[in-house]
């Protein structure tokens, strides 16, 4: 029974991670970049901003 | 005593398959024909290898060796194809170190690809990429490598020559040098070597910073940078995570835009609270059933972990005081960049993952479960460093692409080595980094100054947050003076007397900028060059010349002698590395 139990869960908690890796993946790609953080009317192309 | 039977030719490839497979899917588009230009990441068709590249221009050595490294290989290759060697070979040739020094451990394939995962795909390794810091990820590459030939030399008590080539390798900038010397011989140290060999690991190590360290020196004058930057630069935190746990989870970069958007939210939590579960049980097996092996390799692991941990959070918590440092010690900038050294922590955090998953592996076979129940819950152990970050894929969600370069730039490089004017050339606008359209409007390091064939004269200031950090290049203050004068025959003439016969122009790039007289060689909608009509010709020292000769004889000279020592050991049968795929036949306990 712990067995059968056991194999349940494995296979739940292995396919949720690979289902949310995909998914994370697939939606990383699809959705809209963000800003660019360069503004060409700025003065200079900055190499940046802080976090 | 029998030894065991090696395991398998097919389970032998599948690190390297699976490494592949990461790296490919973590480069993506960026693998494609042409260029990545990517912040700090500039590669031209055909670098020339002139006085700046060779560390005797008058700026601080920002690239050297790299780009010297570069203008040799891109005659052999072409650069576009280097460039997607160099990036593919940083990711795979680490991967396979990981598993390289995780073998003598006896631990399972599941254990060793999943400190093969984490090495891999972490905020660090896509945080540098996107950043441009590509010389930092091949000394990320070798790092492994450089931990296993360390731990051989100090068991046998015979230097690898590997280790000749690798030092030289993972030393193609200040950061990955230091990292590297570091590794070299934080092993030999903690793993109580003789000091004959402790002295000959820091003879090699200095060999192999030779380039930069000498032109480094000869800049002395120069070397101390602008204390504003080290604010700026600090060790960041990161979404959810306050600067020190963001380092934990190998992030913390200073800049915003190289980012994956997973990381600022939830994810990186979680990512981080796996990586601390995981970490604390391998932690658990390394107390509770310390083999030799493991013993061994962890003492300096953990001491880099401590160095690299520490500065990244030593710039956070007291950028003032480490700016001020940067202000009045020649080299101390190269501390600024708090979270760059991070690279030091990731072989200890392998290394406890890859501990905890093999229990874990050795538990789910003790209590029996199917085989495709097991097999679910190792590949979670595997993989999860890819759910969490999985913004990472692609080309870190198209943040690394693959571009050509305009024809406007091989025109203008032909049309100066055609006038062939007798100076350096000044890059105009005076700002350091463009956002072309043709490059999707990324940000990058002008690429300009790299296409052009005589010295360029470029400016180096920083632009962050609407703040300027001054760069160090005396010559580039001189010619924003030269710009400042009346009338351009006025401009022309004091650049003339800097040496400079010659003014390039990004039409397309805001900065400053200021008309110069001069014969038009070039010019199309993006592109101008003008040859001035005269320069005085400025000479580089003699004393220069002869101490960067020096150092570079000595940076080739061990990576010769490895390769020498190399053809007479395998000649000889007596290289000793086959065996050391095999754990039972290479223990780096000592």
């Amino acid at each position: 029974m712990g067995t059968i139990l056991g194999t349940v869960a494995a296979m739940i908690v292995g396919g949720a991670v690979a289902a949310v890796t995909v998914v994370g993946v697939v939606s990383s790609q699809t959705s809209p970049q963000g800003d660019s953080p360069a503004n060409v009317n700025a003065p200079v192309v900055q190499y940046g901003a802080t976090q | 005593m029998t030894l065991p039977d090696p395991p398998p030719r097919w389970v032998r490839a599948v690190p390297a398959a699976w490494s592949s497979l990461l790296a490919v899917l973590l480069l993506g588009p960026a693998l494609g024909p042409g260029y990545v230009l990517s912040f700090d990441m500039v590669w031209v068709p055909d670098l020339v290898l002139r006085a700046d590249v060779l560390g005797v221009g008058t700026g601080l050595p920002r690239a050297v060796p790299s780009d010297a490294v570069v203008a040799v290989l891109d005659e052999v290759l072409p650069g576009a194809l280097l460039q997607d060697l160099v990036l593919l070979a940083a990711l795979v040739v680490g991967g396979l170190g990981v598993n390289r020094l995780l073998v003598p451990l006896d631990l399972g394939l599941p254990a060793r690809l999943a400190g093969l995962t984490l090495w891999q795909w972490n905020p660090y390794v896509v945080e540098r990429l996107v950043l441009g810091h590509w010389p930092v990820l091949v000394g990320y590459a070798a790092l492994p490598w450089v931990l296993h030939g360390a731990s051989r030399w100090r068991v046998e008590g015979r230097c690898p020559a590997r280790l000749l080539l690798l030092v030289p390798l993972g030393s193609l900038s200040v950061s990955a040098g230091l990292a590297t010397s570091s590794a070299l011989l934080v092993v030999l140290v903690a793993g109580r070597a003789p000091v004959r060999r402790v002295l000959a690991a820091a003879v090699l190590a200095v060999a192999a910073q030779a380039p930069w360290l000498v032109s480094g020196l000869l800049h002395a004058g120069a070397a101390v940078t602008d204390g504003e930057g080290a604010a700026l630069f600090a060790l960041s935190d990161e979404g959810l995570l306050p600067a020190p746990l963001a380092a934990a989870s190998l992030g913390g970069v200073w800049n915003a835009a190289v980012v994956p958007d997973s990381r600022q939210g939830l994810l990186a939590v979680v990512g981080l609270l796996v990586l601390a579960v995981l970490a604390a049980a391998g932690l658990a097996v390394l107390l509770r059933r310390p083999t030799p092996a493991a013993r061994g390799l962890a003492r300096p692991l953990a001491v880099l972990w401590a160095v690299g941990w520490g500065l990244a959070v030593l710039t956070w918590a007291a950028p003032g005081p480490v700016g001020d440092l940067a202000e009045v010690l020649p080299g101390a900038g190269v501390l600024r960049d708090g979270a760059r050294l991070l690279l030091l922590c990731v072989p200890l955090l392998v290394l406890l993952v890859a501990l905890a998953v093999d229990a874990a592996a050795r538990r789910l076979r003790a209590a029996r479960l199917p085989t495709p129940a097991v097999v679910a819950l190792l590949g979670v152990l595997v993989l999860w460093p890819v759910t969490v970050l999985p913004d990472a894929a692609i080309g870190v969600a198209g943040r690394l692409d693959a571009v050509e370069y305009p024809s406007s730039y091989a025109g203008a490089r032909a049309a100066l080595e055609e006038a062939a004017p007798d100076g350096d050339v000044l890059v105009l606008p005076l700002s350091s980094y463009r956002a072309p359209d043709w490059n999707d409007g990324r940000p990058v390091l002008d690429p300009l100054p790299r296409v052009l064939v005589p010295v360029p004269v470029a400016s180096d200031d920083l632009v962050v947050d609407d703040v300027t950090v001054a760069g160090e290049d005396p010559r580039v203050r001189d010619a924003r003076v030269a710009l400042a004068e009346p009338d351009p025959a006025a401009r022309a003439a004091a650049l003339g007397r800097l040496g400079i016969a010659a003014v390039a122009e990004d039409l397309t790039a805001p900065g400053p900028r200021a008309e110069v007289a001069g014969e038009q060689v070039w010019a199309d909608e993006r592109l101008r060059v003008l040859v001035l009509p005269e320069a005085e010709p400025r000479s580089v020292p003699t004393g220069w010349v002869a101490a960067m000769g020096l150092a570079w004889a000595a940076y080739l000279a061990v990576a010769a002698a490895g390769l020498v020592l190399a053809l007479v050991r395998r000649r000889r049968g007596t290289g000793g590395s086959r065996g050391a795929t095999h754990p039972m036949r290479r223990n780096l306990s000592g």
